[in-house]
């Protein structure tokens, strides 16, 4: 598995054998197809964190389910700002190893 | 490392957050041409309805072809989100000006998209998105005409203004 990003506690890998992605969220490794990570990045994306401070999320808490419901995570601000780090991070990596293996 | 991304999408993700966004652009104007519609209707403007109630299919259709095309290319199109409609105008003439405000940033939009798309060398796309820039072309022509049909005939009856909306489209 190669690593792709880190980010606080948690590690993105990608695995060439079975084509698919890896999160690992410290005490849970959960693996993802293409298509999950899509899904995964868009509901990170879509955490407010203006929320998180102004108050209109009381508890500071987020509630992501993923896979297809076959995942449920709870999130404290903290790592919701890790996520968000996480999966920039983990796209830009990816991106560059597109421009890499377009450019060989 | 395998380039899996590549395998799987045959567009580039940054373009695929900017077409989900156009998504949502496009139901927003299906949206606001149904508000129009509705307006129309009961102001008595039979054929000004029936040009936004035809608008607001076609921007459906933009809609679904962008959709379409991100989950053909193995994305993921998200189901857009419409809120805060205007429903308040204060004459025809009034709502198709907005009409065509609404068609220039679609426009605006759309070229920005190409922009990008030759900025990471999607050719995929930008060759996708050809047909939305004539369509644009085509709409903002269209909203002009009618724009013009009021400049000339400020002085006649409303009536006759909506009486000759149908013929605009067909030329
Ligand atoms: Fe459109
Ligand atoms: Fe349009």
């Amino acid at each position: 598995m190669n690593t792709l990003f880190k980010a606080h506690n948690f590690t993105s890998y990608q695995c060439d054998s079975s084509r698919a992605f890896h999160i690992d969220f410290d005490h849970k490794l959960i693996k993802l197809s293409f298509c999950q990570l899509l899904a995964f990045r868009e509901q990170i994306k879509n955490i407010d964190l203006e929320t998180h401070f102004s108050g209109r999320n009381k508890h500071g808490i987020e509630i992501l389910v993923l896979c297809n419901r076959s995942h449920i995570f709870i999130f404290d601000t903290f790592e919701c700002i890790a996520l968000k780090d996480l999966m920039e991070g983990t796209f830009a990596m990816l991106e560059l190893n597109s421009l890499l293996t377009a450019g060989v | 490392m395998k380039d899996i991304v590549r395998q799987k999408l045959s567009i580039n993700v940054e373009i695929m957050d900017m077409l989900n966004k156009q998504i949502e652009k496009e139901a927003v104007s299906s949206s606001a041409y149904l508000a129009m519609a509705s307006w129309c209707d009961h102001n008595g403007l039979e054929n000004s309805a029936a040009f936004f109630y035809e608008q607001s299919s076609e921007e459906r259709e933009h809609m679904l072809k962008i959709f379409k095309f991100i989950n053909d290319n193995g994305g993921t199109a998200y189901a857009p989100e419409v809120k805060s409609v205007m429903h308040e105008f204060n004459s025809l003439e009034e709502i198709f000006e907005a009409a065509l405000d609404q068609e220039i940033e679609i426009t605006q939009s759309i070229h920005s998209l190409v922009q990008k798309c030759r900025k990471l060398n999607d050719f995929t796309t930008e060759y996708f998105l050809q047909w939305f820039v004539n369509e644009q072309m085509e709409e903002e022509q269209l909203m002009r005409r009618v724009l013009e049909l009021f400049d000339l005939m400020r002085d006649e009856p409303l009536k006759y203004i909506d009486e000759r909306i149908p013929g605009l489209r067909e030329e």
